[in-house]
């Protein structure tokens, strides 16, 4: 096994770099920073780049490099405030941070930043532990989290239609992570299916509203795809074959009766907005279940199989 | 230059200064356990610290290793790095994600080490907490404890694919959490083969008092959800409106045909669980192969609408 360090030159400059904007009590400019450390090549418009790409790795890494105006030329000068750039002493005990290794150990979150943090407070994933969880973070989350904690409005497309929102909760319900708070252009509490985002999630300025003392995110989920969209529900009848109640699920929701039948059959009966949301539900069972009415929703439904009964639509 | 490696690099040093000058004379062996490296690694990552010094960068502006003979490592005049890089907002959602989804799991601590660690990163970092729910389904706690002290276990299952309850005995491996539900991996004693059971539709479990032996049930959680190799593949012709499928489920291949069609291949074990994706696409989507299935689609609408017009 040899020496294991990539581009040895590259990683002394970067530290180099950044001990030296901790360091200074002055933001120093390009031309001085790049005078002083070594490593930068000589010709100006490749040191430049040089320089340009090694602010983009500490800044990638977490590092705040905070620019100013400085001298008559309102040059650019840079330094890396102390107060910013440090981690609080978090006062953990060793069996509190031996706790929160066998939490990002047993939890796999399908990204690297649990083992950065762990790397961060001096400890790592247990090697050879198999999770017990798997709850994968997506990158959304992190400038959704931001905002959150720094009560920023957030602006992002959902499936295809852009948002606006005051983040006032982070939830993560029956596997898949949610955003929720004030929709401003609904006027009301949403939440959104973090995985659902399309591109980036841009963040507004900090401290944008305040969030109620008493909200709970959890309570606001919806994930019944027949109660998604705006019009009025409509009651439906479902009756459900003895034995295919498990089908069913724990995500009817409290608004649903379910009521056993002389026959061990169950009927359901929940309200319905999203008519085809609520086909794809009840077609789930197969054929141990049946939607007794409305008229128009059995209809639909019947209309719907006909159609692939019939075969394929276009030539095969 | 391989960037990612380089910033590896960065972010291990970063980590590993504060930790030494925190910790001075701590072992060689201990750092590089500490911190997943070689001890060859080590030497290397400590080698590039004794490079970093400030202007003027006279001898004393440089950081300064230190090794014992008896190899414990003490590093000097890094005032600029005795703390770590705060957490990214990623690191800190890994963190709480991570500690809350373990206090979610039935049977954690609630005042313990891991909760109070979690109460102290809130606090000190201005962090707001998140909620996770992973659910407790009524066997879970059972099927835990039994995985933990390897007791065979009867349970009642009903099995979703094929409609019918089982009693089968089984040797669980592993319990685990995954798309929204906790699942069972087992050797099941009934299909003489491993199985992966959802907890929640565990209706019974019984205890039998009868142990395995260690290594006899081999389970390998992260291929809990890789589709067996026995498993057939299906491809699926999809129309625009039913794209979502391929990133909805693990597909195998994925063929644009032009117009937003796509052609998926995927593993299905259970024919019914076919049927209701198909029932669900609509007339437009088409099983291409194995040519026994094009017709399951029709044939599922048929056996449904027979019900609907007796």
């Amino acid at each position: 096994v040899g020496r294991v360090t990539d581009n040895p030159t590259r990683v002394e400059r970067v530290l180099n770099l950044l001990a030296l904007l901790l360091d200074t009590s002055h933001p120093l400019t390009r031309d001085e920073i790049v005078g002083e450390v070594s490593g930068y090549p000589a010709q100006a418009s490749a040191y430049r780049r040089a320089f340009e790409r090694d602010k983009e790795i500490l800044r990638s890494m977490g590092v705040p490099i905070t620019v100013e105006q400085v001298g008559d030329t309102g040059e650019s000068g840079y330094r890396v405030r102390p107060e910013d750039y440090y981690l609080p002493d978090l006062g953990l005990t060793a069996e509190e941070t031996a706790a929160l290794r066998v939490a990002v150990s047993a939890v796999a979150l399908d990204h690297p930043a649990g083992e950065g943090a762990l790397m961060k407070l001096g400890s790592r994933t247990a090697p050879g532990q198999a999770p017990i969880a798997s709850l994968p973070l997506v990158p959304v989350l992190a400038p959704l989290f931001d905002a959150f904690r720094r009560r920023a409005v957030v602006t992002f497309t959902h499936r295809g239609r852009a948002r606006t929102l005051e983040s006032w909760g982070l939830t993560s319900q029956r596997g898949h992570w949610y955003v929720v708070g004030l929709d401003h252009d609904r006027g009301a509490i949403r939440a959104f299916r973090a995985d659902r985002i399309e591109g980036d999630v841009a963040i507004g300025p900090p401290d944008a509203f305040t969030i109620p003392d008493d909200f709970r995110p959890e309570l606001h989920i919806e994930d019944r795809a027949w109660m998604l969209g705006t019009g009025e529900p409509t009651t439906v009848q479902l009756v459900v074959d003895a034995g295919y109640t498990d089908w069913i699920g724990p995500e009817l929701g409290d608004d649903a009766t379910v009521e056993p039948r002389a026959d061990g059959s169950t009927l359901v009966t929940l309200p319905v907005v999203d008519r085809s949301a609520f086909r794809s539900f009840a077609l789930g069972f197969l054929d141990h279940a049946e939607v007794l009415g409305p008229a128009d929703v059995r209809a639909d439904i019947v209309e719907w199989l006909e159609t692939i009964a019939s075969g394929p639509a276009g030539p095969a | 230059v391989n960037r990612p490696l380089a910033q590896t690099e960065i972010q291990r040093i970063l980590a590993l200064v504060p930790w030494v000058i925190a910790h001075p004379g701590t072992p060689k062996t201990d750092l590089a356990a500490r911190f997943g490296v070689s001890l060859d690694q080590l030497d290397a990552d400590l080698d590039l610290v004794l490079m970093i010094g400030v202007p003027p960068y006279s001898p004393g502006d440089y950081l300064d290793v230190e090794t014992d003979d008896e190899d414990r490592v003490t590093i000097r005049l890094a005032d600029y790095f005795r703390r770590p890089l705060r957490l990214t907002p990623a690191e800190g959602l890994a963190l709480l994600a991570a500690g809350r989804a373990l206090l979610g799991v039935p049977g954690s601590d609630p005042a313990g080490p891991l909760a109070t660690a979690l109460a102290k990163l809130e606090a000190a970092l201005d962090l707001p907490d998140v909620v996770i729910e992973v659910g407790d389904p009524e066997h879970l706690a059972a099927a835990r404890e039994a995985a933990r002290c390897r007791e065979r276990i009867e349970i009642e299952y009903w099995s979703a694919g094929r409609g019918e309850l089982t009693t089968r005995r089984v040797d669980p491996a592993v319990v685990f959490f995954a798309l929204g539900a906790w699942y069972l991996g087992a050797y099941c004693h009934r299909a003489e083969a491993e199985r992966v059971f959802r907890v929640d539709r565990i209706r019974g479990l019984r205890p039998t008092g009868e142990h395995f032996a260690a290594g006899e049930s081999e389970f390998d959680a992260a291929e809990v959800f890789n589709p067996s190799p026995d498993d057939p593949r299906v491809t699926l012709r999809l129309p625009p409106a039913a794209a979502w499928v391929a990133e909805a489920y693990p597909t195998e291949a994925v063929t644009e045909r032009g117009d937003g069609i796509l052609d998926v291949v995927l593993a299905v074990s259970e024919p019914a669980w076919l049927e209701r994706l198909l029932l669900r696409l609509g007339p437009e989507a088409q099983v291409l192969r194995p040519a026994e299935w094009t017709g399951l689609g029709a044939e599922a609408a048929t056996r449904v609408l027979a019900r609907y017009r007796r």
